[in-house]
């Protein structure tokens, strides 16, 4: 059930053709051991500043985290308790890109210095991605809309033709990993898609409640999730076209995010604050709560899955960050003492893509 | 859960901290209430002006707030005081230096250091200097996400790029140019400057932000090298403060508000506000350390003049005057087309009271306040001088339309960073999607179309420790008397008493039981009226009583609140919720009404042009034209 892409992703790695500053993590009863050195990187925007106000003072392991070999949590860049979302860009892995309240930051760099571009009028970043096959192309996501840039974020633009005139609030953004220019956007009303890099956007799924999180499966990218804040989710066979409610998820309540497992075709989970975790271990057909382990009421904030061992994370509201090693069954404090993540991201490792 | 800048819980703080200081450090605040006389001469007055800064700048310097000499505990207000008075010159650099080490993020920070760096040019050494600028490189200042919290940050670093003009990308935390970043911050700027004089301010009216424009726009106006760009500020400075003289009642600001705070909806004076109205005016005391963040104006209050046109509305107001007003909503990011929702005010100032009210709904999601009756206090400190209703509204999908964060968080953490009574059933502060206000003269009528399925399905009406005479009349009319005014609340649906709990501002505390009473009625189809008038309109209370009972009232709840009202103006109000009040026959439409319209502020919706009248006095501001033009009437 491997994609084409994550085939040649795995190939690219063993021949060498990777920057491979990473290792297999060091985490104890890891459910599924990579037979190949590391596909992804994996990274956290989280605070461990709990009510942060503006005007309080942030300390310096807010922001952006990366997975060491032995499986703690290095940070790097600036204090920012407001990252939502983190890409790297396809042609160059130092070229960087940050959601932020301020807006879109990018580091040149590696992380080591930052520069913001967007501007007063784009502001209170939700999410950002980077196009796969498109070096230097960049969307933004923000609570009045999509923003592009097509030269690593120097400059922007708003693409919203096709998104309403008003009340375009995106929530997230995700770029289609097998098309250039092809992109999957959500928010307040709905799911919208673009195959002419934001030129122009078609509604494809209209939603009663904004869309948090839109993710395509690192398995077979014509399968889609999406979760949403009073809706339920939602699931899309055929690219991201058409989309069919996951009647397994209950709904109302509200739905923050969702990941696939890298490592498990079948395995799925849904994070949010009326259900906690939810799981699927078949695919999508049954889905199950499990957060038996995790402080009560499972006010669970974000989850994510490491793209390498299938450690199951929940950041819970309030608390601290949760791993499972048997995907939600019982649950554990991470090392990240304290924190609460805005976003787990996986970036899939890979030659860098030439400019076109 | 950035959303929210609470400057007021570093107000609260900064209070606990200044009210265990000896209050004889502050003689404005704990001295006798201050001559309201007009002070005819210009020299007394400015004097008068620049003494009352001077002493909150040597209440600063004066370590009343630490109790101690060391420069190792100086705060940066403190340095920057005693900078101002030339005192330990020494000491202020090196305190500067270990405070840059660090640095904050975000307005709060960016300000106070931008007054410090101004300050400093020629008082710090090389090395704080430095210490200031390197920290302006090292360390990201998040922009917030409110409106005076761009107001704050862009004018920062509007501030700071002209004191280092030519600087390049990489000496600055967001790896733009001085050039960049000061085009940038140009822009924004003269866009709020824009939208305040075009359509209304956001954020209007608020009884502890107005610190939080007018202490950035003194620094534009005092430290500008852009002349057009200080013009800007003092053009904006006018325009704030006119307002602020217009609508407070010797003083004292009231409601309506796009935000205020547990504390100054109920002790009205105890605000922010007042300590505008004293420093500009001097007609009323400053609150507890001069509100804290009021310090900070007068570090630059040497370079802001108070305009005589602006002095005579705060402190020879005729009586009875309308003032109606377009203000604007904060900006909407769901739910709704609009960006920015407009806002209709209403201002009825009288010597010994003040109605104001906007038409209810939503400006702001958490800290609105509707409308009220305040009543003038001869000594307004500790006195709870006002009444009002509200519908206790807290939801998810409140803070979806104003926060980009997700809601069930956010309904939960708003009580932990500051606005501790956001969701609870007895609150005094908020607004609600299904209120819906009409004023006229001293009548306001609040009706309240609830859904099944509200979180707090009730009205709380307030009712002050500092009323007298509280009865309850046959009639359906509670009759109370404040101050000099009678008031007449009329509950449109049965209801009961529980103790007022007061919700301190800041970080979540049990509420208190100060005095007072709320009046709870829980029903969803509801409604409030209340008639104010001055006792000495009647030759006694029972008079007052006598005439409320006489006036006809009808009103239904079913299917929807209506009310027929004849006031005791005079007027006949027809209002039903969902449509349009109707006084007098003819349906309310404010949106014909002006950008400004009253006997002493005028501005057309759009114009960017507000007219500035007291007697033979005028001043006109040009927001477009970036003018300020002051003339006097010639008697014939």
């Amino acid at each position: 059930m491997i994609d084409l892409r994550l085939s040649r992703v795995l190939a690219l790695a063993t021949v060498g053709l990777l920057t491979l500053s990473g290792a297999i993590s060091a985490a104890p009863a890891a459910p599924a051991t990579p037979t190949a050195a590391p596909a992804y990187d994996f990274y956290l925007c989280s605070t461990v500043a709990r009510h942060y106000i503006i005007g309080s003072k942030v300390v310096s392991a807010n922001g952006l985290f990366r997975e060491l070999p032995d499986g703690s949590w290095q940070h790097f860049g600036q204090a920012d308790t407001t990252l939502t979302g983190f890409a790297v860009d396809a042609g160059d892995p130092k070229v960087v890109y940050a959601a932020a309240l301020n807006g879109c930051w990018r580091s040149l760099d590696g992380g080591k210095s930052w520069q913001i571009n967007t501007g007063w009028a784009i502001t209170d970043g939700r999410d950002v991605a980077a196009d796969p096959h498109a070096p230097g192309h960049v969307y933004f996501a923000y609570v009045d809309g999509l923003a592009f840039s097509s030269d690593h974020g120097r400059t922007w633009t708003k693409r919203e033709t096709g998104l309403p005139s008003q009340a375009n609030y995106v929530a997230t953004v995700e770029v289609d990993r097998t098309t250039a220019g092809r992109v999957v956007i959500g928010g307040e009303r709905g799911i919208y898609l673009t195959t002419n890099a934001g030129r122009l956007w078609e509604r494809v799924l209209a939603t009663s409640a904004t869309v948090n999180d839109v993710q395509q499966s690192p398995h077979d990218p014509q399968e889609w999730l999406a979760a949403t804040d009073a809706d339920g989710a939602w699931s899309s066979r055929d690219g991201g076209k058409t989309w069919t409610r996951l009647a397994g998820v209950p709904h109302p309540g509200p739905l923050y995010n969702l990941s696939f497992d890298p490592t498990n075709p079948r395995r799925r989970v849904i994070g949010g604050w009326a259900h906690g975790a939810l799981v699927t271990e078949d695919g999508g057909a049954t889905w199950e709560a499990r957060n038996t382990g995790l402080p009560q009421p499972a006010l669970v904030w974000r989850v994510g899955v490491h793209p390498l061992t299938g450690r199951l994370y929940a950041s819970v509201s309030g608390k601290t960050l949760y791993r499972s090693d048997d995907f939600g069954r019982t649950w554990s404090t991470d090392r990240l003492e304290g924190a609460r993540v805005n976003a787990f991201i996986t970036i899939p490792r890979q030659a860098p893509v030439a400019a076109r | 859960m950035t959303r929210f800048l609470s400057s007021s819980l570093l107000r609260t703080a900064a209070l606990l901290l200044a009210l265990t200081a000896p209050l004889a450090a502050q003689p404005s605040f704990s001295g006798p209430m201050p001559s309201t006389s007009p002070v005819s001469d210009a020299a007394a007055r400015r004097a008068a002006y620049l003494a009352r800064a001077n002493e909150a700048i040597t209440w600063v310097a004066g370590n009343t707030k630490y109790r101690t000499d060391d420069p190792a505990n100086f705060d940066l207000a403190e340095v920057i005081a005693k900078m101002l008075l030339n005192q330990d010159l020494e000491g202020c650099s090196r305190r500067i230096i270990e405070l840059m080490r660090e640095p904050g993020h975000g307005p709060f920070w960016m300000f106070p250091t931008t007054c410090a760096a101004f300050v400093g040019r020629d008082r710090l050494s090389p090395e704080a200097r430095d210490a200031i600028r390197q920290a302006w490189r090292t360390t990201r200042q998040m922009r917030g996400n409110t409106e005076n919290h761009f107001v704050m940050y862009y004018t920062s670093l509007y501030l700071m790029t002209e004191l280092y003009p030519d600087d390049p990308p990489e000496s600055w935390y967001n790896g733009l140019s001085s050039a960049e970043n000061r085009r940038e911050a140009r822009e924004f700027l003269i866009h709020w400057m824009n939208l305040a004089t075009t359509i209304g301010q956001g954020e209007f009216n608020a009884t502890h932000y107005i610190a939080e424009y007018a202490i950035p726009l003194v620094f534009l106006k005092a430290w500008a090298k852009d002349p057009e760009m200080s013009r800007r500020g003092q053009i904006m400075l006018d325009w704030i403060f006119a307002e602020l003289a217009v609508t407070s009642l010797h003083g004292t600001l009231r409601g309506p508000h796009a935000r205020t705070d547990e504390g100054s909806v109920i002790e009205r004076w105890n605000a922010m506000s007042s300590h505008f109205n004293w420093q500009l005016f001097g007609n009323v005391p400053p609150p507890a350390a001069y509100a804290i963040w009021g310090v900070y104006f007068a570090f630059a209050a040497e370079h802001y003049e108070v305009p005589e046109v602006i002095y005579r509305l705060a402190v020879d107001q005729s009586p009875d005057f309308v003032q109606r007003d377009h203000k604007r909503t904060a900006r909407r990011f769901r739910f709704d087309d609009r960006e920015w929702g407009r806002t209709y005010k209403t201002s009825y100032m009288r010597h010994d009271y003040a109605v104001g009210s906007y038409q209810g709904g939503l400006v702001d999601p958490i800290q609105s306040h509707v409308w009220d009756v305040t009543w003038a206090e001869a000594e307004p400190r500790g006195k709870h001088n006002t009444m009002f209703s509200l519908h206790p509204h807290a939801s998810s999908r409140v803070m979806q339309t104003y926060f980009a964060t997700y809601p069930e968080p956010m309904v939960t953490g708003v009580k932990f960073e500051g606005k501790p009574s956001y969701d609870s059933a007895d609150k005094v502060m908020g607004c609600s999607p299904y209120e819906q206000v009409v004023q006229d003269l001293d009548t306001v009528i609040a009706l309240y179309d609830i859904p099944v399925g509200e979180d707090y399905p009730q009205v709380n009406g307030f009712f002050s420790k500092d009323l007298r005479d509280v009865t309850e009349d046959a009639s359906g009319w509670i009759f109370a008397r404040g101050g000099n005014a009678f008031l007449a609340y009329r509950p449109l649906a049965p209801y009961r008493w529980i103790p007022y709990r007061h919700y301190n501002t800041g970080w979540a505390k049990q509420p208190k039981e100060l005095g007072g009473r709320l009046l709870v009625s829980e029903h969803l189809r509801n409604g409030t009226i209340v008639q104010a008038a001055s006792a000495s309109e009647f030759s006694d209370f029972a008079a007052f009583q006598a005439a409320i009972r006489a006036l006809p009232l009808r009103f239904s709840l079913e299917p929807r609140p209506t009310v027929t009202l004849r006031t005791l103006r005079g007027s006949t109000i027809y209002m039903t919720y969902g449509a349009a009040p109707v006084i007098n026959g003819r349906p309310v439409d404010p949106m014909t009404w002006k950008l400004f319209e009253g006997p002493y502020l005028n501005a057309e919706l759009n114009s960017q042009r507000l007219v500035i009248t007291h007697g033979k006095l005028t001043r006109v501001l040009d927001a477009r034209a970036v003018t300020i033009t002051d003339s006097v009437r010639i008697a014939p």
